[in-house]
């Protein structure tokens, strides 16, 4: 009996944590085959980490207000991207020019998320759909603003941004001047690999934020919203504005994750760096054991490491046993896809069993009740 | 908490971002200054270029000039400090000098004439806006504009 009970133990450990411990499996195959030296891996994963992570922790507080994974994160990073074309422009170089383009972002940000969140209180129940389509509405608004209102209406000086033609933005718009100054200002090297130290305070300041907002009341009321709307609005709660302030909150915050992203990066792809970050940090959250309705520090960090790792290892890995860096390319693009597509399919059917599950347990009330009354 | 205090808070809460904001504008503007190491004619005078000038800037060499050379530096800022070592005669003695001044915070690049600085003219007499007379070539992928029924996966190493 003791035995069976440890099995199943076993098996829904298994159950529960099959994506990342399936991406631990791969990262095990690839590493050795990949050839990569531990040190290169290492300081390709801290680099990584350092980028995407403040990215990625914007997503958790949707998640608590019960409003799954938010794909309109997509317009914090144009908020971002908007903000530093202007500061770009502005001459406004290093840590200034990051800081700068925080704050510029808030306002872009906040009005978008408000926008993003009134739509998903009249589509409650499909939140991850609609707010997937709404980054594809608001990327139309983006290019309309970037190719057609920058230059004529708002004053774009310098020809290094502005494209030939007289408007419109480049398709590349160079941050050599704010290049890494986050990551660079207090790096330490620890045994060639190079810690950026700054960012990771950020980050760790953001994880202490998560932390602290999740006990104020703000957060208690979102917890409550995330678990029952009914319940919460019986309570008290206006669940309308507590869903509003969650999406605007992670807009604002992957406002600034983007601004740390691309100051690493050192340049804006202006028409396609926010187009697929989304996806790109929601696979790495689901790679690390992250549900659509629970997600936790933990998995981000885990999820940034072995996401990346096979971001890193793959097109190597696959170069080496097939022959062709292409098909590591596919693999890590199908992957990232294959992932998001697994976890909605194991939400759901987790949500239908305990549906079926409650109905069973209802019946059963019912037909003892009828029962006793019976008897 | 009262609506009015609210109100308050988020006024000043705006306030103190604004406030950064203009701070981090005038702090983090960038300029690059160019060195110009050329005889400077002003008020009917004329001062001569030496033969070879160093310039430092923080601690660093950034630029060798000898007669009619240019070289640069960038800086964040608008307060900046040159040391010149200056060689007036070929095989000559050098001497070292610091000067500090104020860039223009509208001009993104700053010329500044050396033998003017060195000769502690006015400001007007060594400082001039760069402006570039190469005209930017256009590029056919400069020109190109996203297409609207892009559909095509960008996954590139950069993530």
């Amino acid at each position: 009996m003791k035995n069976n009970g440890n099995g199943k133990k076993v098996l829904n450990f298994l159950g529960n944590n099959s994506v990342p411990i399936l991406f631990i499996l791969i990262c095990i195959v690839c590493i050795p085959v990949s050839g990569f030296s531990p040190s290169y891996l290492i300081n390709e994963i801290v680099t990584r980490m350092g980028r995407n992570i403040f990215l990625i922790l914007c997503l958790l507080i949707p998640i608590m207000a019960g409003m799954g994974l938010n794909f309109g994160m997509t317009l914090g990073a144009m908020a971002a991207e908007l903000a530093l074309i202007l500061v770009s422009d502005w001459q406004i170089w290093g840590i200034p020019g990051v800081v700068l383009a925080m704050i510029l972002s808030i306002p872009f940000s906040i009005l978008l998320g408000a926008l993003c969140g009134k739509i998903l209180n009249m589509a409650k129940g499909r939140e991850m759909i609609t707010s997937y389509i709404i980054s594809f509405f608001m990327n139309g608004v983006y290019q309309l603003i970037v190719l057609y209102m920058m230059g004529p209406i708002i004053p774009i000086k310098h020809t290094t941004v502005k494209l030939p033609r007289g408007y419109g933005i480049r398709n590349s718009v160079d941050l050599f001047h704010m290049r890494q100054c986050l990551d660079n200002l207090m790096a330490v090297r620890i045994g060639g690999v190079k810690v950026p130290v700054l960012t990771f305070l950020l980050i760790g300041l953001l994880c202490l934020f998560i932390i602290w907002f999740r006990k104020t009341k703000l957060g208690q009321d979102m917890r409550a919203v995330g678990q029952d709307m009914d319940v919460a609005r019986d309570a008290g709660i206006n669940v309308e504005r507590t869903r509003i302030i969650s999406i605007v909150m992670s807009t604002v915050l992957a406002g600034f994750g983007m601004v740390i992203y691309l100051q690493n990066m050192g340049n804006i792809a202006t028409y396609s760096s926010h187009s697929q970050i989304g996806m790109f940090c929601i696979a790495a959250l689901l790679v690390g054991g992250a549900s659509v309705d629970k997600a936790s520090i933990g998995n981000v960090f885990l999820g940034v490491i072995l996401f990346h790792t096979m971001f890193i290892v793959a097109p190597k890995a696959g170069a080496i046993i097939t022959g062709d860096s292409m098909i590591g390319e596919y693999f890590r693009v199908f992957v990232s896809y294959a992932v998001i597509t697994i976890a909605l399919i194991m939400y759901e059917t987790k949500k239908r069993k305990a549906r079926s599950r409650a109905g069973q347990q209802l019946q059963l009330a019912q037909q003892e009740e009828e029962a006793a009354a019976n008897e | 908490m009262s609506k009015s205090r609210r109100l308050v808070i988020r006024i000043c809460a705006v306030l103190v971002l604004v406030l950064i904001a203009a701070c981090m504008m005038v702090i983090g503007r960038g300029h690059t200054v160019y060195f110009d190491n050329k005889t400077l004619e002003y008020d009917g005078n004329t001062y001569e270029a030496p033969y070879k000038i160093t310039v430092i800037v923080k601690d660093e060499n950034v630029a060798k000039l000898y007669v009619k050379e240019r070289g640069q530096a960038t800086n964040i800022g608008q307060n900046f400090t040159v040391s010149l070592r200056v060689m007036e005669e070929k095989n000559g003695d050098e001497t070292t000098e610091t000067y500090s001044f104020k860039l223009p915070y509208s001009m993104d690049g700053v010329v500044v004439n050396l033998p003017g600085l060195m000769a502690g003219l006015p400001e007007e007499a060594w400082i001039s806006e760069f402006v570039s007379m190469i005209p930017e070539p256009a590029t056919a992928e400069d020109e190109e504009v996203p297409s609207a029924d892009e559909f095509e996966m960008d996954m590139g190493d950069e993530f």
